[in-house]
C-alpha cells in the first residue's frame, strides 16, 4: 500500500474536512443545483476512497487529485442530466462553462472571498466597477492613497491566498 | 536595492498593476522600476495576479454555499458500509483460499466462518412497501450477514435526484442507519445498503425519501413478506 494513499475511513475525513467546502461551493457553482452538487461531492469521495492506493502525494496535491475526480463526477452528472427530462429546481441554468474555466473563476471567487472585507471592496470598486479613486476614498471618507494602499495590499492577500489555496497556472 | 523610497512606492504597485496610476506616476514608478529589481518583481507579481481577476464575476464574492452537516455522515456511513463488505468479502475469498489446504484445516476455517456468520444466511425476506403515492415502489430485500442485514432496496417512480435515507428499526423502536442512496432516473434504480442490526431482531424497515417517511414492518417469523405501510409524518 503506498504511504499517503488514500484508503482509510480516518483519510477520508481529514480529507473532507480539509476540502469538501471547497468542492461543495464548486459543484454548487458548476451544476447549479445543491442536491446535485451534495451527489457529486459524495460521489468524488467514495471514488477518491475506492481509488486511494492510486492516489501518491508525490505527484499532485490531495486538492488537486479531488478536483481531478470532481472533475469526471461532474461531466458524468452532466451526461445523465442531459439525457433525462429536465427537472426544474429553482429556475438557474446550470453553467455551461468548460470545466477548467469555471474551476479558473471559482478559485479566483473563492480567493476573493477569503481576504479582508476592505481589500476586496476596494477591488470591486476601482477594477470590477471601474470607479475612479478619489470618488471611492471620498465615499469610504478616507485619503486616496488609503484605497491605492488597499488595492496593493488586497492583490498581495490574494496572491497568497490562491498559493494557500494550491492555485496551480 | 530596497530604500525608503521603495516603501513609498510600493504602495502604489497594485494601482499600477491594474493599469489605473495617471501617466505621471505611471512614468516616475517605471523609471524607478529601471533600477529597481526588487519593485520590478514585486510588480510582475502582481500584474500576473491582476491578469486572473477578470476571470471572476464579481457577482459571487458572496458567502460561499456551504456542504449540509449531514453530507459528511452520510460520506462516512457509505465509507464504512462498503467497508464492511469488503471485509466480508476478504473474510470468504480466505476461507476459500484455505479450503486448498488440508483437509482438517478447511474444515475448521469453515467452522469458524459459519460461526462468525451467525450460523450461516438465513433466509432472505423481500419487504414490498404498500400505500405508495401512485407511481411509487419501493420494495426492499433482506438478508441476514455476520454483521447485521444487507438490504437490496428497488426504488421507482420517485423525483430523479431524491435522497433517500434507509434505516432498520429495532426493537425498542431504535432506528439504526443502513445508509442511504439517491434515486435517479435512466439509472440503476437498486442500492445495496447495510445495517448493524440482526434480521431477527428487526421491527420494521423505513425509507426517509426527501421529506417523505414510509414503514413497512418486518415479520422475522416469514420469509417472504407483503407488508401494508404506513406513511409517518414528514420529519
Amino acid at each position: 500500500m503506498a504511504s499517503g494513499a488514500l484508503t482509510r475511513e480516518r483519510d477520508v475525513r481529514e480529507a473532507y474536512a480539509a476540502h469538501a467546502a471547497e468542492l461543495y461551493g464548486f459543484a454548487v457553482r458548476s451544476l447549479a443545483d445543491s442536491g446535485l452538487a451534495e451527489e457529486a461531492v459524495q460521489e468524488t469521495f467514495l471514488r477518491a476512497w475506492r481509488a486511494g492506493e492510486r492516489f501518491d502525494p508525490e505527484i499532485g496535491s490531495l486538492r488537486t487529485w479531488l478536483f481531478a475526480i470532481l472533475r469526471n463526477v461532474v461531466i458524468d452528472l452532466g451526461r445523465a442530466r442531459a439525457a433525462r427530462p429536465r427537472v426544474a429546481e429553482g429556475g438557474i441554468e446550470p453553467s455551461t462553462e468548460p470545466f477548467d474555466d469555471a474551476l479558473l473563476s471559482w478559485q479566483i471567487e473563492e480567493a476573493m472571498r477569503r481576504i479582508g472585507e476592505q481589500h476586496r471592496q476596494v477591488l470591486v470598486e476601482t477594477y470590477y466597477r471601474g470607479r475612479p479613486y478619489a470618488e471611492v476614498a471620498a465615499e469610504l471618507g478616507v485619503p486616496e492613497g488609503t484605497v491605492k494602499s488597499r488595492v496593493y495590499y488586497g492583490l498581495r492577500a490574494l496572491r497568497v491566498v490562491l498559493e494557500e489555496m494550491g492555485y496551480e497556472d | 536595492m530596497k530604500t525608503e523610497s521603495c516603501r513609498e512606492r510600493r504602495e502604489v504597485l497594485g494601482a499600477y498593476a491594474l493599469g489605473q496610476l495617471p501617466d505621471e506616476e505611471r512614468a516616475s514608478l517605471e523609471a524607478h522600476m529601471e533600477g529597481c529589481a526588487a519593485c520590478r518583481a514585486e510588480a510582475d507579481s502582481l500584474i500576473a495576479v491582476s491578469r486572473l481577476l477578470p476571470h471572476a464575476d464579481p457577482e459571487r464574492f458572496g458567502p460561499a454555499p456551504v456542504p449540509p452537516p449531514e453530507l459528511g455522515k452520510r460520506i462516512a456511513a457509505t465509507i464504512s458500509a462498503e467497508q464492511r463488505t469488503r471485509g466480508r468479502r476478504r473474510r470468504f475469498r480466505l476461507g476459500l483460499a484455505f479450503s486448498g489446504a488440508t483437509a482438517a484445516v478447511a474444515a475448521a476455517v469453515l467452522a469458524i466462518f459459519v460461526l462468525s456468520s451467525g450460523g450461516g444466511p438465513g433466509p432472505e425476506q423481500h419487504v414490498s412497501f404498500r400505500s405508495l403515492p401512485q407511481g411509487v415502489k419501493i420494495a426492499a430485500t433482506l438478508e441476514p450477514q455476520a454483521f447485521g442485514t444487507e438490504i437490496h432496496m428497488y426504488v421507482k417512480g420517485i423525483r430523479s435526484g431524491t435522497l433517500c435515507a434507509v434505516f432498520m428499526r429495532g426493537p425498542a423502536g431504535d432506528d439504526i442507519s443502513a445508509g442511504t442512496f439517491r434515486y435517479r432516473w435512466g439509472g440503476d434504480a437498486s442500492a445495496v445498503l447495510s445495517a448493524a442490526l440482526d434480521l431477527s431482531r428487526a421491527k420494521a424497515l423505513v425509507v426517509h425519501a426527501g421529506t417523505r417517511t414510509f414503514v413497512a414492518p418486518i415479520d422475522a417469523g416469514s420469509t417472504t413478506l407483503r407488508n401494508q405501510t404506513q406513511e409517518e409524518e414528514p420529519t
